[in-house]
């Protein structure tokens, strides 16, 4: 490689480099550097030089002994295993609902179910906040209370005697909705790549809709089963935007609305425990490493890079 | 409605003597209505919700369903809203809020993203597609791996270098320091996913009239200002609208690095202070913020559908 061309590759590749040097693999390797410190109030020249494991030691302790803390983990389980089931069967009944409809009916479906992944996070907080409110303004306790369901307002997420599952629910129903989307988009794109002719031969030896998609339509996207399966799992253990929210404005129950990575955030923005907070991500990047790898095999990564032409 | 007439325009043309049919064009009005409805049903609540938010902008209560009809509408929320007035029933105490900073603010932060993710995505996405350079794949498998990494994880780690670097910055540039660490930070969560998208841009435009520059002599970063760029012109467009989308929504960095480091607001930590921290706060004004908050992702959601999902389709697959 000349020196010229090396300035080329350079000139395209270092704005992008240096982004990815900073705000990704220093951070990393730091915050795993963090978990072996006593960092606290972020105060780096105190802490930072000291070298110990006392923040494992102290979450170790913390998962043994602290009822907040079991009571995180076993919200994470359970909000990340019934969301993530619910994201991909709805992202695959929404794929197979889209499909069988007309092109233009279709998209304005797909678009509309997009919607809560696009609308800002606190704007889409706000809309179930006013959906879950404690009072009689509510808009679930205001039609219950209509329909004569309920005698008094109901505080869904904070009601003591409504939880754990309270708060389960209402962590599940307002992420279920904007996951469903990734899920849809992926089936739907890998849906319309099956052969024509293989749906068209089915339907012709008179195949009913449903042998269609057990036989014909599932089989073929089973990959992309697992791979939406893997990333949503990924993402539902680690973002926690809304449930950030939700858990500040007091739609949740503090300790049953937390999932580990709001814990982790807690621990090191309003907590000021950072080595604490480290060490407990450092965690979530182990099982992120696992799970990127995985779905990486899956994705056929080969195929997406075709050498380039055009090369003189 | 639309939905009604859209299919009635359709059956007239399906109705129109062709050859063309398949088996699949047979069944497919009938099934359309009923998916079509099994869908809308699906999706009632969140529309109501949708509905609700905006319509209590402009009421005199918070609306919960059927008082819809009932409510009586002016566009008093708004006003006291611009005046930055959030607790019309503490009036003495009125707290004065210049939301014209926030939205100024929250546009910076969106607008800086935007830039940032598009020529950090443009440069990088052509070497990926057109230059031979070793270590190409390994680095475009590792942009994904990235993309998995928990952000609350970076998320330490990148505040800890803030405060590292914020003793170093003199007061007068203070503002626009957190301001540019910001948009930094937060652009750099979008750019292995935009670099992987700019590349499938530009792996779709033929490299013929590109390959005939480089014979004649022109340099790589001229043929890829003077014609590639131009060809992948409705790709930077689309990337832009998304950069810009998630830095507007964001809410975590902001509040992080803005709020939290600088008591600097923008319209998603001024909400999320309205309802938090503020006992008084008047609901329908909160909602009015909401709608203004939601007016620019729902006015690029209703122009750019179709780019929209094709992108995202394109996006995620990659």
């Amino acid at each position: 490689m000349n020196k010229s061309r090396l300035g080329t590759i350079l000139f395209f590749l270092s704005p992008a480099l240096a982004l990815v040097l900073v705000f990704y693999i220093i951070p990393l390797i730091l915050a795993i550097y963090i978990g072996f410190t006593p960092l606290r109030d972020w105060n780096l020249k105190a802490y930072l030089g000291k070298f110990t494991t006392q923040s494992y030691q102290y979450l170790f302790y913390l998962l043994t002994h602290d009822p907040d803390v079991s009571k995180v983990v076993k919200t994470t389980i359970v909000f990340t295993t019934v969301t993530l089931v619910v994201n991909v069967l709805g992202g695959l009944a929404l794929a197979l609902a889209t499909f069988f409809m007309e092109e233009r009916v279709s998209l304005t479906y797909r678009s509309l179910w997009l919607l809560p992944r696009l609308t800002p996070v606190a704007v889409y907080s706000l809309l179930w906040y006013y959906f879950f409110l404690g009072d009689a303004s509510g808009t679930l306790n205001s039609l219950l209370l209509r329909l004569g369901v309920i005698d008094h307002p109901v505080s869904w997420g904070t009601d003591p005697s409504l939880q754990p599952e309270g708060s389960w629910l209402i962590l599940i129903v307002v992420n279920g909705f904007v996951g469903v989307s990734f899920g849809m988009i992926i089936f739907y794109s890998a849906l319309k790549s099956i052969p024509r002719e293989h749906i068209i031969a089915a339907r012709i030896d008179g195949a009913t809709t449903l042998q269609l998609i057990r036989r014909v339509m599932l089989p073929q996207i089973r990959w992309h089963l697992v791979y939406v399966t893997i990333w949503q799992l990924l993402s539902l253990l680690t973002t926690f935007a809304h449930i950030f929210l939700l858990t500040e404005w007091g739609v949740v129950d503090r300790w049953w609305g937390t999932t580990w990575a709001l814990y982790v955030f807690n621990e090191a923005f309003t907590t000021g425990e950072q080595g604490v907070a480290a060490a407990a991500a450092t965690i979530l990047v182990a099982i992120g490493a696992v799970l990127g790898i995985i779905s990486l095999r899956l994705l056929g990564f080969k195929k997406m890079m075709p050498e380039p032409r055009g090369e003189l | 409605m639309s939905l009604v007439s859209r299919l009635r325009l359709r059956r007239r043309r399906v109705e129109k003597p062709t050859a063309l049919h398949d088996v699949e064009t047979i069944p497919r009005r009938r099934t359309t209505l009923i998916l079509a409805l099994a869908l809308g049903i699906a999706g009632l609540p969140l529309i109501l919700l949708y509905l609700i938010l905006i319509l209590s902008s402009f009421a005199n209560h918070m609306l919960s369903g059927p008082d819809i009809f009932t409510a009586k509408y002016s566009l008093q929320n708004w006003r006291l809203l611009f005046e930055g007035k959030l607790e019309p029933a503490a009036v003495p105490l009125y707290t004065f809020r210049d939301l014209l900073v926030i939205i100024l603010n929250t546009f910076i932060v969106a607008g800086g993203v935007a830039v940032v993710v598009v020529v950090a995505s443009t440069l990088a996405g052509y070497a990926f597609s057109r230059m031979r350079f070793r270590g190409r794949r390994g680095l475009m498998e590792f942009l994904i791996l990235l993309h998995a990494f928990p952000g609350v994880a970076l998320l330490i780690a990148v505040y800890a270098i803030y405060v590292w670097t914020l003793k170093s910055i003199p007061q007068s540039m203070l503002t626009s320091y957190q301001f540019l660490y910001t948009i930094l930070a937060r652009a750099s969560l979008e750019i292995p996913m935009s670099i992987w998208l700019m590349k499938g841009f530009f792996d779709k435009i033929p490299w013929e009239v590109e390959w005939s520059a480089l014979v004649d002599g022109a340099s790589r970063i001229k043929t890829w200002w003077r014609i590639l760029l131009p060809q992948v012109k409705p790709g930077i467009a689309a990337l832009a609208i998304f950069a810009f989308l998630a830095g507007w929504e964001d809410l975590i960095y902001v509040h992080v690095f803005l709020y939290v480091a600088g008591n600097i607001k923008t319209l998603a930590t001024f909400i999320e202070e309205a309802i938090g921290k503020i006992e008084t706060a008047y609901l329908p004004i909160a909602a009015a913020a909401g709608t203004l908050y939601l007016l620019p992702t729902l006015l690029f959601f209703i122009f750019t559908q179709k780019t929209l999902l094709e992108t995202m389709g394109g996006g995620v697959k990659g």
